[in-house]
């Protein structure tokens, strides 16, 4: 650990967010009404579709975007009216926004000479970071000359050479090939694990924000669908509309309606007993459904359509009562070339959701 | 080789696309200029009938000539002031317009057409502009008698060659440099902020290194033109005076040409003015061109 780590451990603040709204005129809110407390030093994904406002609520923290009404804390400080320059926020953005101009080492030191620090602190300064991220030797080199990785690690070099109290990255892996993707994955975890610094990170991809986050804010068109840790969003997504947004293939929802004694699905069968009447959408996980099993519930007809081996598992696509089920099974498994598959699908692992609402419904099969 | 042959199967096709704009060329540029460059080491009748080889005395007697020298100062004056305010008020224009405006295509067609303006009906209406006595500046002379002279005042008359000029020039440069400057990222000027740069910061830090290609080709293109474009300016509004004082260069060739008769000695001058403008801008590129970025 060195001195830029453990400054930015110490300038790490926390981010309170009260009624914040964004609304470019009445008709189009893309942002309504949000609370929100992001802790010191914790790592937060914004997670969401394309147009959920997740970019919008970062670039209102940085300060780019005006907000419309609401208030945004970091630490004690309200900042919402603030220039970007006074909220001590620093930002990796998509496309690096490297200045092509400038030298690394100048990239990098930029803002500090914009704060007028004397040109050896800016130095060392620089090199610590530069040392940190392995860019000290390309400091001399301009941002043309890099590969994508370098430029990247160069816009984080830049972000956190200013010591900043919060980290604001906008979708920074998107520009990156798969496996650059991954490493680069693997390296911001190390660096957040090294400085601590409160970082809020906005995302489309569900295995960035699985695997980076402490906690995951899940954006659905402005409103918040859940927050909480990765584990916790993946065993009790708090609605429909997370259980289909993360897992890879996405949790399998069925529509079913209770009789009073159990809950059947669309063409009569019965998946699961339980005291509930009326319309529900039910929700299992590919890996849990278990194929010819005798485990505890029932057991359901289903028809193959498709199987997918991907070496690791394979996915089969039935035909359930008129929806299709994704199922992921072990690599092999002796399921070839047969039509038809009886299905268990344990209580233990049933996620109820309503039909109207596509709220969680929890503790609906028992403790869980 | 291969992706070029293949890309132009016929050989004979480029040649023949490429061939009238090169005849123009020849006929009324390189002609010319080889035919002033050899007649400027003969001394040539006035009246046609009869030439004689004098070697370099042309030059001898241009060089030691000293209203040469004053109209070729008076050049690179003309040159320097009008091409940097020709230059600089587009810019200061384009940075504003950058902040909002997105320019639509008939705006940008709009903006350019001055450039397809001929100097002399610039010129005429420039002339009528800083007139004296009915134009925009004539309330000063009814404060002060005489304070606004362009007839007489050498200055004056100087400052109105400069604004007509300038105002042809605006229009061309600003749409060249909005454009270089629209093309610079939002994310750029986002990440500037984040830094801590205020907006007059990142002009200087970010916009306008970034369109230095832009703020090059405008400066080149203006250089050029200034030192042989005044003609139709200074022919329409001052005839060269008064007493010599917006005799640039091109204007003295002309009148010591077909007024003068003087054809060896205009000869001699064009040839000294092209190899002037040909060292102007071979240094431009040598010492601005090459420290030039142009990535993005």
């Amino acid at each position: 650990m060195n001195a830029i780590d453990t400054a930015i451990r110490a300038a790490a603040a926390s981010i309170t967010v009260k009624g914040l709204t964004k609304a470019y005129d009445p008709q189009t809110v893309v942002i309504p009404p949000m609370d929100v407390e992001l802790k010191a030093g914790e790592f937060t994904v914004v997670l969401g579709p394309s147009g959920c406002g997740k970019s919008t609520l970062l670039q209102m923290i940085a300060g780019l975007e005006r907000v419309s009404g609401g208030k945004i804390l970091i630490g004690a400080r309200e900042v919402q009216d603030l220039e970007p320059k006074h909220r001590g926020c620093a930002m990796v953005f998509q496309n690096y926004a490297l200045y092509p101009h400038m030298s690394v080492f100048e990239n990098m030191a930029y803002s500090l000479k914009v704060a007028g620090m004397a040109k050896a602190e800016r130095a060392e300064r620089v090199a610590a970071v530069a040392k940190m991220l392995g860019l000290a030797d390309y400091l001399h080199r301009k941002p043309g000359q890099l590969s994508g990785g370098q430029r990247q690690r160069v816009a984080i070099g830049r972000a956190i050479v200013r010591e900043p109290g919060v980290l604001l990255f906008d979708e920074p892996l998107s520009n990156l090939d798969a496996q650059l993707r991954h490493d680069m994955r693997i390296e911001l975890a190390d660096l957040h694990r090294r400085i601590g610094a409160t970082t809020v990170f906005v995302t489309h991809d569900q295995v960035e924000a699985m695997t980076l986050a402490d906690r995951i804010l899940i954006l659905n068109k402005g409103r918040i669908e859940q927050f909480d840790t990765p584990k916790a969003i993946y065993h009790h997504p708090a609605s429909v509309f997370v259980a289909k947004f993360i897992g890879a293939p996405p949790m399998n929802i069925l529509p079913v309606t209770g009789d009073g004694s159990a809950l059947r699905l669309a063409d009569g069968q019965v998946v699961a007993n339980a005291p509930l009447t009326g319309a529900y959408q039910l929700g299992i996980r590919p890996e849990d459904i278990v194929v010819d099993g005798k485990a505890d519930g029932h057991a359901v007809k289903a028809a193959l359509r498709f199987r997918e081996d991907l070496g690791s598992h394979s996915v089969l696509a039935v035909d359930l009562g008129g929806s299709i089920v994704r199922i992921a099974t072990p690599f092999g498994a002796d399921i070839a070339d047969r039509l038809e598959l009886l299905l268990n699908f344990p209580t233990s692992r049933l996620h109820l959701f309503d039909a109207a609402t596509g709220r969680a419904i929890p503790g609906a099969f028992g403790a869980q | 080789m291969t992706s070029e042959s293949t890309l132009f199967s016929n050989r004979w096709l480029p040649i023949l696309l490429v061939a009238p704009f090169m005849l123009l060329i020849v006929l009324f540029f390189y002609v010319p200029i080889f035919q002033a460059f050899y007649w400027s080491f003969f001394l040539e009748q006035p009246f046609g009938g009869g030439s004689m080889f004098v070697g370099f005395d042309n030059f001898a007697r241009v060089l030691s000539d000293r209203e040469f020298w004053q109209a070729g100062w008076r050049t690179i004056i003309f040159m320097v002031t009008a091409s940097s305010l020709a230059v600089l008020i587009p810019l200061i224009l384009a940075v504003a317009a950058d902040r909002k405006i997105r320019l639509s295509l008939p705006a940008r067609n709009v903006l350019v057409w001055p450039k397809g303006v001929a100097g002399a009906s610039i010129g005429v209406v420039f002339a009528f502009i800083f007139n004296p006595f009915v134009g925009i500046l004539a309330p000063l002379n009814s404060i002060s008698p005489g304070i606004w002279a362009p007839g007489l005042d050498g200055l004056d008359a100087f400052i109105t060659l400069i604004a007509a000029h300038v105002w042809g020039g605006i229009p061309f440069n600003f749409v060249i440099l909005l454009a270089g400057l629209q093309s610079i990222p939002r994310t750029m000027h986002q990440a500037a902020a984040m830094d801590g740069a205020g907006p007059w910061r990142r002009i200087f830090d970010v916009q306008l290194p970034l369109i230095m290609p832009q703020l090059f080709l405008t400066l080149v293109l203006e250089f050029t033109e200034s030192v042989t474009s005044a003609f139709a300016l200074i022919d329409t509004i001052t005839k060269g005076g008064p007493g010599g004082a917006t005799t640039l260069l091109v204007y003295k060739i002309y009148v010591d040409g077909f007024s003068g008769y003087d054809l060896s000695g205009a000869s001699t001058q064009t040839a000294i003015l092209m190899v002037f403008v040909i060292l102007l801008t071979a240094a431009q590129f040598l010492f601005l061109g090459r420290r030039i970025n142009y990535e993005r």
